[in-house]
Formats: structure tokens, C-alpha cells, sequence
């Protein structure tokens, strides 16, 4: 038998003045960080404004992108590398909604806004050839290339130009058209292409654009839910259980949501409606692990009547200590492979849970327990705990 | 316990035949989400105020005209803002009878005199009657025009019960400018005669009516990208409307321009005809949403087919033929939001996200294998069966995977072993206290799931309220969260023990449990 710990009987709650000095530093700073220093960075689901993806052709720096994008007052956005190899990188229009008065056409600027920085990044060879009639090969749909084919390979046109698309969607941009020989394209549809089109120097991946009236709503929404959710679980235990494991359960789920939001502030990552779900998982976790040891203290309570709370909550950590690793290492690993192998779209997703994971095993250990044996002796110090 | 495991059985069979038959062939049955298939998702908001700004109009003109009628002098009736006007300057001894034709005529309108003037506020449950049917009404005509379009399985929805917002999803659509334009175009089409202009400015326009703007008149201006600008002095009422039209398609005018041909209606050909009849020679402007597209002359009468022309290009001939058989708006609209996905991202996502949860999957397999040896093949078992059912839960509810769904997937997986993880550390701790295997396994199973109960139930609450306040990839996100937990609180408790009790039955002496 494979088993973590042979009956451990480590003094956790002994801990837990530094536990609680711990976190509360983490938070101090998160706070003063927050309020006064770098703060959180909320997305455009959350502050309005335009995010687009990008891929590039031909490597380029950021600081080619921002020179670009300077003369036409967009220096300010925020940019960054999706993938090594400097081809995909994401941009951000920053600071973009205290210009002028905030209309109702807002969204309209912020598309208008979005158009400019495409066209700002795009070659000035690639409008020359537009304006020649060479069409992109990197945007044209599939209707209109099938269009473009038709007249001359009327067999092959829609086989042809399906494959061309799949391609694209497969590599992101069309880099040369020697790529279309490698899918299977008949030498002289590639001749005709080469004539008729060329390459677009950059492929838009996605683009997304939130009017600052959304964002306010998507804001509330992110609150309510959060609220909402710890209302409903503090009902929940404080029926299942009592209200001071209750009140302690939703103590360190606060916590964990504080603890995390601090750690953020201290990165570069933004926050979008996606981490609020992450922080919301989290939040779904970390009462699970509690409840699994409150469980335990209150199946003890009824068998170890004699025994002092405190120590009796310590064996009851104890007991639950390997489900405890176990299941916080078989999620973690979980996460930690969504995290490093789920690409840059989920990763800032990714991070908030394996940060979560951590933070809400820990709190479960070395908060939740504490937080019920204080609440007892503040409000209950003469009555026999149960 | 021999008979009961028949139907335990039984039961794991179906639920999972079942699953397997909800998610075959999995690419008809699994719904992906636009940040995995790619497509435009836009939030748009119906400006009720229009609507109720349509009624407050009518019911001013309703007492103008009925004021008249009964010889009652009043001096001036005016709008305040939408759903709220005021007559003024009326005597003090006609109040009476005012009152009597607000009684009869005004129903849905609250009013109070005060003096020389009455003021009329729309009733507060007619005022939101009227919004709503505007939400409904826009979001039937928003799907008609869709659906013209043709895009398939577009997702077309009000948020929230009295929502003034509506949802509109469009799988496959790469390019949004178009389609946002057919949504956004309110399409209030008139036919209306012109009685002067086009003039480069009002000043010039109104020279001839002493620069006031007749009574039975507006001045409108020419849609910039149809006409060479200007303004236009027409009547107020129209001779026809959009509603008279009986189907709109895309066609070509006499010099082989594109242009939207007509049809009418019988009412609308009978009075479109006698107004054409009646002003052979003079110009009549065809006015879209409040913009003159082109003021052609009337050569002939003309009974019941027509033809738009303006400077169309062919997308545009086609787009607005499209708007005019769908029907107008009840209302303006407004952007709120609008976010579109390539199709190469989204294949991108799907492919790292289902590396990583295969990854995931097989070393957290590996992991419970080792560590409790047979008994972690049963956890596999369950693992395995699990991810079966969460895939039938997404067929059968019909619900859209999206890239934070996979991620809940993903999260599952760790998740789900945590009941097996709890149930085998009971076991465990059962055997060690010297209980038999039997008698720890059902105690083990019994005592664990107290505690499964509880922490998934209140995980469960989280995951309702994020379903509640989400939307798209995030409400994805709850829906596969809140599946895969209680398939794997079926999996884990229930069949799981399904096979421990199949096991131990099979077993002579079953003195010996490898876990």
C-alpha cells in the first residue's frame, strides 16, 4: 500500500497566528498595491474598448507595432506577444475612452478605433495592391475566392478554395505561395492565384470591442454573481453545519478571493469576465476542501467528546490530510497542464485557478478551523463547543 | 445484494448507452461555441424610447384632431419627453368637456389639470407593455432578416425576461460590417411627395413659403451616399409605407443599375395609385429611416409595382430589398457589444485544450493506478465513464461547449477523482481499524458520501449563480462545471461501488482488498 503520510500529527493550529500574519501581509500589500500602486488592470469586457489578435507574416518587435501605431495617437495601447517567434501578438487600445465625451456612439468609435490600428499594421504595399483590384489572400472568405476562381477552373473552384481556407484556419496566415503546393493545389490555379492575388502582411484573428454601457453592465453582474454565490453557500453550511462554520467557510473564501486578487494585482494580467469565473471556481473549490475537514470536526465532535476543540479540530486536519494533498495534487496537475500546454487564450484563465488551487488548500488547512475556534470564543466562551 | 446489484447494474448501463447515444456522432451533437468555431457575437440594445416616443406622437395629434372637432381653443400641445405632453392655453370653463373626450379616447393615459393647462402621462403599465411588445417585436424582426440572410444556427435571444437587450449569435460569419448594418437598418420605408427642393440648404428650400415650414410638411435631408445631399421639402403624410409592400427584391433599374424592385399590397397599389395618378410630372421621394434615397418624377400612374433606385452597389441593392421584406424595427438599435473570432483561433484552442485535458487525464490515471493499485482501475472506470457522461449532458441540454467549458472539463477531471480519493482514504482508514473488507468498503462508501454531498452541493451554488449572471463562453463554463459534478457524484459513488460490490461477490474469501 502507497500511502502519503502514516498517520500524521503535525500541529497545524499552531500555526495559525503566522498563517493569519501571512495572509493578511499578502493582502496589505495586494491593497496598498491595488490603491496605490500598479492596481488591478481590468479588461475591456469590464472598461469598454477594442482587444484585437493579431498574426504577422514576417516577425515583428513591439516596438515596431507601438512606432506604427504612434502617429496615429495609438501609442499608448497596450502590447503583447502571444507566441514566440514575434508573429501573433494581441493588442489592447488603452486609454482610449476618456477621449472626448462619452457619447452614445461610443462602441462606433471604438470599432472605428479598431479599423485604424488594422490599418495602421498593415503594410502599405498591401493597400497598393487592393487598390490595383489584387485581392488578400489572407481575408478574402471562401464565397469570394470561389468568385474569383469560378470563371476560370469551374471544376476545381470550390474543392480549390475550400483547401485555401483550411489552410489559412490550420496555419493562421498564408505565409508564401508555396504553401498552397504543399495542400495539393494544381500548378496552374497557383499561377492564376499568383496573378490575381497576394499576400496580406497580416491575418486579424479575432477582435472583440465592448461599449462602456456593456461594460458597466458586465461589472455589475461580475458583483452580483460573487455575492450571490457566497450568500447561497453561507445558507447552505450554516444549515448543514452550524452558522459559525458558516460564517467561517465565507471568511475564507473572502480571503481566497482577496489573497488572489492581490497576487494579480502584482502581474501584468488583465481581468475579464473569464477570471471572474476562474475566481468563482475557485470559490467552489476551496469550500469543498473546507467542508471535507468540517465535516470531519463534526463527526468527531459526537466521538471525541472530552477533547479541547482546538485539539480535536487538529486531529481532525490530520485525518483528512492525505485527501487533502491528494486531491489538491491530482486537480493541481490538471490545471498546471491547462496552464502550460492550454495556449495564451485560456492562460491568463489557467493562471487564476492554479493560483486559486493553492491558495484555497492552504486557506482550508490553516484559516477555515481558526476562524470557527474564534468566532466560539468570542461569541459562545462559556458553552461546551460543538 | 445479489439481486440488487441486477438493477444497479442495469441502471449504470442505460445512464451510460444513454450518453453514448446523446453524444453520437459528436459533431452534430456537440454545440461549439463561437471562441471555438469562430463567428460574431454582438449585445444590442433596443431603444425602447422610440416606441413609446410613436405613441406619445399619436396621441398628440389623436387630441389635436379631437380638440378641433369639438371647437375646444387651446393654444399649443407639446411633448415633454417621451410617454408625458401638455395642452395649454385652454379655458377654464371647457375643462369638462376636455375632460369627457380624455375619458372616452385617452384610456391608456393618465392626466391632471392644473389652470390653463392639462398634462397626460402614459400609464405606467401601457408604457412598459409597449416596450416589451418593441423588445418582441425587434427581436422577430432582427431574426426574420437573419434568417434571409442565411446563416446557420444563429442564436438569436432576449436577455432576461424584461430585458431591453437582445443576443445575437452568427456561427461561420467572418466579416460583421454587413450583417450589422442589415440588423441595425431600422427600415422605415415612405413614399412621400415633394413639395420642394432639393436645395443646399434650408434657407433656400424655404424661400418660397416665407421660411416657414408649412404645416402639412417636413424637411428632410438626401441620404449622402444615395443623392448629391441636400434638403427636401415633402409632405408629413406618406402615400405609402413599408408595411403596403408585398415582397422586395433585388433588380436592375433602366440603365442596368442595381435597384430594389416592388411589389404592393392591394390597399397599398389602390392608394398608391390614385396619389400618382393625381401628380403625374411632379417628384416623389422614396425616404428610408428619415434619409431621401432618390426622388424620381412620376412619369405614369402606378398601381402596384415599383422600383428603389439610388446609387446601389449590388450587396447594398440586395441588403436593403432584404430589410424591406423583413420588415421594419419598432425601434432604433444600439451596439452594446461585438466581438468576433476567426476560425483559425478557435481550431488553435481546441487543439491545446484537448492536449492538455488528454494530458492531464492519462497522468492523473497513472497517479491513482499507482497509488491504489486495483482499486484505482476502478477509479478509471468511473473517470472514464465520467467524462462519457458530462459529453451526453452537453448533447442532451443541447448546451454550447466553449473554451472555458473545456477548461470545467479539464477541472472535472482533478475534481472527480477527489470522490474516489475520499471514498478509498475512508477504506482505508475502516480497514486499519480492523474492520473486515466487506463491512469497510460499505462503511467507507457511506460515510464518504455525506461529505461528497455537502461539498459538491454548495460547489454546485457557485456554479448556479455564475450560470445566472454569465453569458456566453462563461454561462459554457457553469454548465459543464455543474454537469461533470454530478456525474461524478454518479460515477464515483454509485457505480464505483458497483464494482467493488461486483468484485468482492466474484470473491470466495474477500479478506484481501488491493487499495
Amino acid at each position: 500500500m502507497v500511502t502519503l503520510f502514516k498517520q500524521p500529527n503535525i500541529k497545524f493550529l499552531k500555526y495559525k497566528y503566522f498563517a493569519f500574519a501571512l495572509s493578511g501581509l499578502i493582502i496589505l500589500a495586494g491593497l496598498l498595491n491595488i490603491t496605490l500602486g500598479k492596481g488591478l488592470k481590468f479588461g475591456i469586457d469590464f472598461t469598454g474598448g477594442t482587444f484585437i489578435r493579431l498574426k504577422f507574416r514576417e516577425p515583428i518587435t513591439t516596438e515596431e507595432i507601438r512606432a506604427r501605431l504612434t502617429p496615429k495617437g495609438l501609442g499608448n495601447s497596450i502590447i503583447q506577444e502571444i507566441e514566440r517567434g514575434h508573429k501573433e501578438y494581441q493588442i489592447r487600445t488603452a486609454g482610449l475612452i476618456k477621449r472626448g465625451e462619452e457619447k452614445p456612439e461610443e462602441i462606433e468609435t471604438h470599432v472605428v478605433i479598431g479599423n485604424m490600428v488594422v490599418e495602421a499594421l498593415q503594410k502599405p504595399e498591401d493597400a497598393a495592391q487592393i487598390a490595383k483590384g489584387f485581392k488578400d489572400l489572407n481575408s478574402v472568405d471562401q464565397k469570394e475566392l470561389i468568385n474569383l476562381l469560378l470563371p476560370t477552373f469551374p471544376e476545381e473552384a470550390e474543392e480549390a478554395a475550400k483547401k485555401i481556407i483550411a489552410l489559412r484556419d490550420e496555419k493562421g496566415i498564408i505565409d508564401t505561395f508555396e504553401d498552397l503546393r504543399q495542400i495539393g493545389l494544381k500548378q496552374e490555379i497557383i499561377k492564376y492565384l499568383q496573378e490575381k492575388c497576394f499576400l496580406g502582411s497580416l491575418c486579424v484573428l479575432s477582435r472583440e470591442t465592448v461599449g462602456p454601457q456593456a461594460g458597466k453592465e458586465l461589472r455589475r453582474k461580475a458583483i452580483l454573481a460573487t455575492v450571490w454565490a457566497l450568500i447561497g453557500m453561507l445558507v447552505y453550511i450554516a444549515l448543514r453545519f452550524k452558522l459559525a462554520y458558516g460564517v467561517a467557510g465565507v471568511l475564507t473564501l473572502a480571503h481566497d478571493v482577496l489573497v488572489t486578487l492581490s497576487i494579480y494585482s502584482f502581474t501584468d494580467r488583465e481581468i475579464n469576465l473569464p477570471i471572474i469565473a476562474a475566481i468563482l471556481t475557485l470559490v467552489g473549490y476551496s469550500i469543498n476542501d473546507t467542508i471535507v475537514i468540517f465535516d470531519r470536526v463534526r463527526e468527531n465532535l459526537k466521538i471525541l467528546r472530552k477533547l479541547p476543540l482546538e485539539e480535536l479540530m487538529n486531529i481532525s486536519i490530520n485525518q483528512t490530510l492525505s485527501r487533502t494533498v491528494l486531491t489538491a495534487g491530482t486537480t493541481l496537475v490538471a490545471v498546471l497542464f491547462l496552464f502550460l500546454f492550454g495556449g495564451k487564450v485560456i492562460n491568463d484563465f489557467a493562471f487564476t485557478l492554479l493560483i486559486g488551487l493553492i491558495i484555497g488548500t492552504y486557506s482550508s488547512v490553516y484559516q477555515s478551523c481558526p476562524l470557527v475556534l474564534y468566532w466560539h470564543k468570542i461569541f459562545q466562551p462559556k458553552k461546551r463547543l460543538k | 445484494m445479489k439481486r440488487s446489484l441486477g438493477w444497479r447494474a442495469l441502471l449504470s448501463l442505460l445512464v451510460i448507452g444513454l450518453s453514448i447515444f446523446l453524444v453520437i456522432p459528436p459533431k452534430e451533437k456537440i454545440r461549439l461555441g463561437l471562441d471555438l468555431k469562430g463567428g460574431v457575437h454582438l449585445a444590442l440594445q433596443v431603444m425602447t424610447d422610440d416606441a413609446v416616443n410613436i405613441e406619445t406622437d399619436q396621441a398628440i395629434a389623436r387630441l389635436q384632431e379631437q380638440l378641433k372637432k369639438k371647437e375646444i381653443a387651446f393654444e399649443k400641445i407639446s411633448k415633454i419627453n417621451p410617454g408625458h405632453f401638455r395642452a395649454e392655453g385652454i379655458k377654464i370653463d371647457d375643462e369638462g368637456k376636455i375632460r369627457e373626450i380624455l375619458d372616452d379616447f385617452f384610456r391608456d393615459w393618465n392626466y391632471s389639470f392644473s389652470g390653463q393647462a392639462v398634462t397626460l402621462n402614459l400609464r405606467p403599465e401601457v408604457d412598459r407593455y409597449i416596450r416589451d411588445q418593441a423588445v418582441n417585436q425587434a427581436l422577430e424582426t432582427i431574426r426574420n432578416r437573419i434568417d434571409q440572410f442565411g446563416v446557420a444556427e444563429p442564436t438569436i435571444q432576449r436577455q432576461g425576461l424584461a430585458g431591453e437587450r437582445i443576443i445575437v449569435e452568427l456561427p461561420g460569419v467572418e466579416n460583421p460590417e454587413r450583417v450589422k448594418n442589415i440588423i441595425r437598418t431600422t427600415a422605415l420605408l415612405e413614399f412621400k411627395l415633394v413639395k420642394a427642393g432639393p436645395a443646399p440648404d434650408e434657407e433656400t428650400l424655404l424661400k418660397e413659403f416665407g421660411g416657414e415650414i408649412p404645416e402639412d410638411a417636413e424637411v428632410v435631408r438626401g441620404d449622402p451616399k444615395r443623392t448629391s445631399g441636400g434638403y427636401y421639402l415633402v409632405s408629413k403624410v406618406a402615400a405609402i409605407t413599408g408595411k403596403d409592400l408585398r415582397t422586395a427584391r433585388r433588380s436592375v433599374d433602366e440603365w442596368n443599375n442595381p435597384a430594389v424592385a416592388f411589389s404592393l399590397s392591394p390597399d397599398g397599389a389602390r392608394r398608391f395609385e390614385k396619389v400618382t395618378s393625381e401628380n403625374i410630372g411632379k417628384p416623389l421621394a422614396i425616404v428610408l429611416d428619415g434619409r431621401v434615397q432618390s426622388a424620381p418624377t412620376i412619369q405614369d400612374r402606378i398601381s402596384d409595382s415599383g422600383i428603389i433606385h439610388g446609387r446601389f452597389t449590388i450587396e447594398e441593392a440586395e441588403d436593403l430589398a432584404l430589410v424591406l421584406r423583413a420588415g421594419a424595427l419598432p425601434a432604433s438599435i444600439r451596439y452594446l457589444e461585438e466581438r468576433t473570432v476567426g476560425p483559425a483561433l478557435g481550431l488553435d484552442s481546441i487543439r491545446k485544450g484537448l492536449r492538455a485535458g488528454i494530458i492531464a487525464l492519462v497522468v492523473v490515471m497513472i497517479f491513482m493506478v499507482y497509488y491504489y493499485r486495483l482499486s484505482g482501475i476502478n477509479a478509471v472506470v468511473a473517470l472514464i465513464l465520467n467524462m462519457i457522461i458530462i459529453f451526453g449532458g452537453l448533447g442532451y441540454f443541447r448546451a454550447t461547449l466553449t473554451l472555458p467549458g473545456i477548461a470545467g472539463i479539464i477541472l472535472t477531471i482533478g475534481m472527480a477523482v477527489d470522490a474516489n480519493i475520499l471514498i478509498f482514504e475512508r477504506i482505508r482508514e475502516e480497514l486499519a481499524a480492523g474492520k473486515g473488507v466487506i463491512n469497510s468498503v460499505a462503511a467507507g462508501f457511506s460515510r464518504a458520501f455525506r461529505t461528497i454531498l455537502d461539498s459538491n452541493l454548495t460547489t454546485i451554488i457557485a456554479a448556479i449563480f455564475l450560470f445566472q449572471f454569465g453569458t456566453g463562453p462563461v454561462k459554457g463554463f457553469a454548465v459543464t462545471l455543474i454537469i461533470g459534478i454530478l456525474a461524478s457524484m454518479f460515477t464515483a459513488v454509485f457505480v464505483s461501488r458497483l464494482i467493488f460490490d461486483f468484485i468482492l461477490l466474484k470473491k470466495k474469501r474477500p479478506d484481501r482488498l488491493s487499495i
